[in-house]
């Protein structure tokens, strides 16, 4: 065992200098002998390159955007579009990636903020309508089918998703609005939406009612 | 059809809610038990061991979820696996979403690592864990040796017991309302403490330097100075502290977070957490910076925070908090920030923290197979962590600075009284 004889005690392991004051110790480094009492841990350089890559990239085609503009003018504003379009996309990025452990809450997640900027775009861009005529409703549809397929694909179990059905499920029924209040041109996907929103509801609480009650008692306690 | 197995859950207990709100990279709310064997560990029998010992402790099987108002333990139906240490000491363990368990057992040549997320245990439950876990593996692997007789080792409490929330069944935390809390006259007024600055390490690592001294060594010292082993390691890392500061901060008062085993003063075999703290300073501005003078000091709080009355007070006050409507109904995320900014808050009045869970007893004819335990944790400020196995005592220095001027007075302190000391650093 090394000595550091400014400190007056004993190292173990291969260390070079004194781990206390930091002076050199006389020992034959290496040649002790001694066991190493900690594994060296390699430091963990390449974290996040890819996300780098990407926020790089969006500033260059940004400012590339606004470069263009201020050059060759047009009639309209599209550089603001790109900055509404980039914003829009690492919203919903962020979102995967925060919730990428969880993939039932991220699908519901994923819905929700892509009926929310479904509807800013289109109001952004005149409101003529088609996030709720189409885009929502889709959404809340494809949404149980994809957390219907996950959740057999990857075997999840009924406490894991059967919230989130809930969820989807109510939200799904969210179109009877737009049809009672006459927000809409096309009736289709929110027809449908709707109908399949209840028998789907109705399946889950039927089958399912006691996971549903013991999954809410648990998540909602106080 | 298959049949239905209700989902077992259960509640945070008060002292754990704090850990996942507060934890993150910079402070991982993860400690470690290690246990140095004198040879080199099997990595097979400790598995082995590992899954007897899960048997005894089925709250271990925990996994931490997040619900609309609290965090909640889902039991799991995940095995621990046994690993080759690799990550650095007091890694991450708990992570948003993340469906794994609360802690993980490793080894590194003759160590047996066990680190646990401070919400599911505090270093006394943990404690029991690691025994069963030391005391099945040495069985196991001198099997030989205990062919005529294995020795006794009882488990200390049945397994509900073990799981048990201890502040739930001692305070009730009803009678005192949050307004008045307020506004309470003897509430200490927070004053500015002294915090160690210096230059973090990279990725947030910890680093661990332990000395290993004798017992009896140690303890001949605190008893000259009429002290406890506590006290005296308190006082000198009080003293420690206080010499190498920069000197625009000389008057700032050193404060020390010690913890507090409850189950010392209430009746509870819990595993789960049941501690509470108590703020030990000493005001440098005011009185000497003699070390004599100091563990006068040092010696005169603990006598006076250790009591069951102030501590009764304060838990209640603790439980009243939790159980108040208001503070129940608020959302998690909500939960989350006033949480994180209440130990900010609560951090600003402390220094650096001393935990000892004192002497490990297993059974004698363990002795030689075992060398010593060591106790050391996470940290965001100097952390000093005490245990004790036979005549060997170990005093862990965490630290996330990369200067090590405290922790060098601190050992020279004990090596210039003669005592000799091992260090073992892991940086």
């Amino acid at each position: 065992m090394q000595y550091c004889s400014h400190c007056q005690v004993r190292i173990r392991g291969n260390k070079k200098d004194c781990p206390l004051c930091g002076n050199i110790l006389p020992g034959d480094n290496g040649a002790c002998g001694q066991q190493e009492i900690y594994p060296v841990v390699p430091p963990f350089y390449e974290r996040h390159l890819a996300l780098r890559i990407m926020i790089f990239v969006s500033v260059v085609a940004l400012v590339v955007s606004f470069m263009v503009y201020a050059l060759f003018p047009s009639t309209i504003n599209w550089p603001v579009f790109a900055l509404f379009g980039l914003i829009s996309m690492w919203l919903s990025l962020i979102i995967v990636i925060k919730k990428r452990h969880h993939i039932t809450k991220n699908i519901m997640w994923q819905v929700t903020i892509l009926s929310f900027l479904s509807v800013v775009w289109d109001w952004g861009t005149g409101w003529r309508g088609w996030s709720l005529d189409f885009v929502v409703p889709i959404l809340f549809v494809s949404a149980m089918f994809v957390l219907y397929v996950t959740a057999k694909i990857m075997k999840l179990r009924a406490r894991d998703y059967i919230t989130y059905f809930l969820l989807d499920g109510l939200l799904g029924i969210i179109p009877v609005i737009f049809l009672l209040f006459d927000w809409i041109h096309v009736l289709y996907p929110s027809v449908i939406s709707v109908a399949i929103s209840i028998i789907f509801l109705s399946a889950i609480l039927i089958f399912q009612g006691e996971n549903i009650k013991a999954e809410l008692a648990k998540r909602m306690h106080i | 059809m298959r049949q239905r197995k209700s989902v077992e859950w259960t509640r945070l207990d008060n002292a754990s809610k704090i850990f996942p709100a507060t934890c993150g990279n910079k402070d991982t709310k993860v400690f470690r038990l290690a246990c140095e064997l004198y040879e080199a560990v099997d990595a097979e029998i400790l598995q082995e061991a590992l899954n007897i010992t899960m048997d005894y402790f089925p709250f271990y099987k925990s996994i931490l979820r997040k619900g609309v108002f609290w965090y909640y333990f889902q039991t799991s139906d995940l095995h621990p696996v046994v690993e080759r240490e690799s990550d650095p000491v007091c890694a991450p363990i708990y992570l948003d979403d993340r469906k794994n368990l609360l802690f993980r057992v490793s080894y590194y040549h003759s160590r047996i690592n066990v680190e646990i997320f401070h919400a599911l245990s505090d270093g006394t439950g943990a404690l029991w864990f690691m025994k069963t876990l030391v005391y099945h593996y040495i069985r196991l692997r001198h099997k030989e040796a205990f062919a005529d007789q294995i020795p006794e080792f009882k488990p200390n409490a049945s397994i509900s017991e073990k799981m048990d929330d201890s502040f739930g069944r001692y305070f009730e935390g009803r009678d005192l309302d949050i307004l008045k809390l307020m506004d309470n006259p003897n509430k200490v007024k927070l004053v500015r403490t002294y915090h160690v600055r210096g230059t973090r390490l990279d990725e947030n690592r910890v680093k661990v330097i332990e000395g290993s001294m004798s017992v009896k060594a140690a303890l001949g010292l605190a008893h000259k100075y009429n002290v406890t082993l506590t006290v005296f390691i308190a006082a000198l890392f009080i003293y420690a502290l206080h010499k190498e500061r920069p000197v625009r901060t000389k008057n700032d008062p050193v404060v020390l977070s010690v913890p507090i085993n409850l189950r010392n003063f209430f009746e509870s075999e819990t595993t789960r957490n049941f501690f509470s703290t108590m703020n030990i300073g000493y005001a440098f501005g005011q009185e000497s910076s003699d070390f004599q003078d100091v563990i006068q000091g040092v010696s005169g709080d603990f006598q006076k925070e250790l009591t069951a009355e102030s501590l009764n007070q304060r838990l209640n006050q603790l439980m009243s908090i939790e159980k108040n409507l208001l503070t129940r109904i608020i959302p998690l995320p909500f939960k989350d920030y006033s949480l994180r900014f209440a130990s900010k808050i609560a951090d600003r009045g402390i220094t650096a923290a001393v935990t000892n869970i004192g002497q490990i007893l297993l059974p004698e004819e363990f002795k030689r197979y075992i060398r010593q335990f060591s106790l050391c944790s996470s940290a965001r400020m100097p952390h000093i962590s005490i245990c004790s196995y036979n005549d060997r005592l170990s005093v862990s220095f965490s630290s996330p600075f990369q200067e090590t001027e405290i922790q060098r007075t601190f050992f020279e302190f004990l090596s210039e009284k003669g005592i000799d000391i091992e260090i073992t650093s892991n940086l």
